[in-house]
């Protein structure tokens, strides 16, 4: 009878502590977990950062006038035109024998280009008409091998221009007659918001990561304790169910929220040592303590999203499918942010996950986001995490919860 | 002391327990003995309150198990059917997790947790993860455990279930203790020597409702047979489930 006494003195919450306490211990000795607290540091950043540099390496190492190696392009007809063959070599082109079938080799992905002088291209040129030349290439290649076609055109149209503007100077007109109107841009942009491709993709990965760090230990307490047979055990237990639930949740958010900084601190570090020269983002101690405090809402979201699936499903394998699912259910929309760059208001800043990526976002461009659509991303997400806690300790008070 | 009245409980069509009424005193050793699916089970289950009854009572010290389940769970010690106990955790920290959660903590909790280690022999492997455990091992954490707070009421779901000769002399000679020590054990099984072996009172369930109860004696006598085993089968109805 002295147990009881004592545990009306330890208090309500004394139960909810313990069983929190125990997850987090027993959490902690699962490799599982220790292998994604590692990864969660490291793959974000191998992934941002390893794009990037790839792509910076490759553009370097094609369009550079000095280090650049020269682009090899096989040109058909290439006695017809002598002068606009020495144009291409000054531009780092070099041209070559032709393939027997130039439209096999492009297709092959032998030749990324080949150049076509057509005939008519000397009588057109001397009698002042527009001459033809055909450029042979597959638009269905992505990315950086168009970098080929994009030098050959360059390097066509300015000599186009090059030959226009003799011609009318010949003619005594002002070549500039042709430029009616001159366009002057003026870039208001910061230097961090030019990095729109990590800016899309780092929310996308960290909310990612946010739910993954929670994943096995939402799975484990409660699909996982069930298969196990302890928890028939835990619940003859003095302790309420919605505090072992809540514990769980708790314990669930505590490694989503570790995870979450840690990927950040990869992140920051990663951007301040990678050796790539086209992102100019700085994640300082300040933006990322604030980006962690501001977004640490969504944690919640995440915890009580994983903890109400796993707890009605029957089998340790049944919530590993439906959670890796989950995982992925919140940072899917944010796949939009990559191409679109949609500008915070009240109504986009209450959704959970897509409001903490444009926090996200905003903070790293050094745009900061008015403080009140930061408190309206973070009640509606403690709000909606309320709710699904509400209807997981619903589920939790079934007796089918013994499966 | 755990009282029972009428409790009745279904899953949808299925009347899993009917009518059910005993009661087990301190100081003395209960037996839920039916064939497989009887009804004991889920009996227990909402005496240690997981299971809600449909309609009847029950109390154990006092306590109704759906008023007070808080305080009828202090008053409980439970080993669940196929209990089990955390891989990741040595047995000393399983043991130690439902002692606080009990309210137990500090120095008198682990004296206690030392003195169980000594009752059911498991000094040995105390400190061990208990990943790779056998059955005996397992159950040992399982019921050391359940008797961490000292319980008044002892509830026992098929205890040797999985486990050797040796385990199961063991655990037999555990539940004569804890009768000696004054608590009220009830255990269910469909092993009538057990019950026949341990049981100062004996409840037969068959079907869900009760087929007979009484002591041994009382067993013997009520059903003309000469062998408890005979009276098991004549009050059951049938030799189906039990061994």
């Amino acid at each position: 009878m002295m147990s009881q006494t004592i545990d009306k003195k330890a208090g309500k919450l004394h139960g909810l502590w313990v069983i929190f306490k125990k997850e987090v211990i027993d959490n902690l000795r699962d490799r599982r977990t220790l292998t994604t607290l590692g990864l969660s540091i490291i793959i974000s950043p191998l992934f941002i950062i390893g794009i990037q540099w790839f792509a910076e390496e490759k553009v370097k190492s094609e369009t550079d006038p000095v280090t650049a190696k020269a682009f090899e392009l096989p040109v058909i007809g290439a006695e017809l035109a002598p002068n606009l063959m020495d144009w291409l070599a000054q531009n780092n082109i070099t041209v070559v024998e032709p393939p027997s079938d130039p439209e096999a080799s492009i297709r092959s992905g032998d030749r990324r280009v080949v150049m076509v002088i057509e005939e008519s291209f000397v009588e057109r040129f001397n009698s002042s008409k527009p001459a033809a030349v055909k450029l042979i290439h597959d638009s269905s290649i992505s990315g950086l091998e168009k970098l080929g076609l994009r030098t050959v055109q360059r390097a066509l149209r300015s000599y186009s221009s090059q030959i226009g503007s003799k011609r009318l100077q010949v003619r005594g007109v002002d070549p500039n007659v042709l430029n009616v109107i001159q366009i002057n841009l003026s870039d208001v942009a910061t230097p961090e918001s030019k990095n729109t491709q990590i800016l899309g993709i780092f929310p996308y990965l960290t909310i990612m990561m946010i739910m993954f760090g929670g994943m096995y230990l939402a799975i484990d307490s409660t699909a996982g304790e069930r298969e196990k047979g302890s928890l028939e055990s835990l619940l003859t237990l003095p302790v309420e169910r919605s505090h072992i639930l809540l514990a769980k949740l708790l314990a669930t958010a505590f490694f989503s929220a570790l995870t979450f900084f840690l990927t950040l601190t990869g992140l920051a570090l990663a951007l301040k040592y990678a050796p790539v020269d086209s992102i100019d983002i700085a994640i300082t101690p300040q933006r990322l303590i604030y980006v962690f405090i501001a977004c640490s809402p969504f944690v919640f979201v995440g915890s009580s999203m994983l903890i109400l699936v796993a707890s009605f499903t029957k089998s340790y394998k049944e919530a590993q499918s439906y959670l890796g699912f989950i995982t992925m259910l919140p940072s899917m929309p944010l796949i939009f942010l990559a191409f679109l760059s949609p500008e915070p208001s009240t109504s986009n800043m209450w959704v959970p996950s897509f409001s903490q990526a444009l926090i996200m976002i905003e903070t790293l461009k050094g745009e900061p986001i008015a403080g009140s659509l930061v408190v309206l991303s973070a009640f509606c997400s403690i709000a909606i995490a309320i709710v699904l806690s509400f209807i997981a300790m619903k589920l939790y008070q079934r007796e089918r919860i013994l499966g | 002391m755990i009282e029972v009245q009428n409790l009745c409980k279904s899953f949808g069509e299925v009347k899993a327990v009917d009518k059910v009424s005993f009661t087990a005193e301190d100081g003395k050793i209960t037996g839920l003995l039916g064939p497989n699916g009887a009804g004991k089970s889920t009996t227990l289950r909402m005496l240690y309150t997981v299971f809600k009854p449909d309609s009847g009572t029950a109390t154990v010290d006092g306590f109704d198990i759906q008023r007070d389940a808080l305080k009828v769970k202090s008053s409980i010690g439970v080993l669940t059917h196929g209990a089990g106990i955390y891989e990741r955790l040595s047995a000393r920290e399983n043991i130690r997790y439902y002692g606080q959660l009990h309210g137990l903590s500090g120095k008198s909790l682990d004296v206690r947790i030392d003195e169980l280690a000594e009752l059911l022999d498991m000094q040995d492997f105390i400190e061990r993860r208990t990943k790779g455990f056998s059955q005996g091992q397992k159950t040992k954490v399982a019921l050391a455990r359940a008797l961490i707070h000292s319980p008044k009421n002892v509830l026992l779901d098929e205890p040797t279930n999985g486990l050797d000769i040796m385990a199961t002399r063991g655990l037999r000679e555990v539940i004569s203790r804890l009768k000696d020590a004054g608590h009220c054990v009830v255990f269910s099984s469909h092993i009538m020597q057990e019950v026949a072996a341990l049981c100062d009172e004996i409840v037969i369930i068959a079907k869900g409702a009760i087929a007979s109860k009484g002591s041994p004696e009382f067993l013997l006598q009520s059903t003309g047979k000469e062998s408890l085993e005979d009276a098991f089968v004549k009050a059951v109805g049938s030799e189906e489930g039990l061994i």
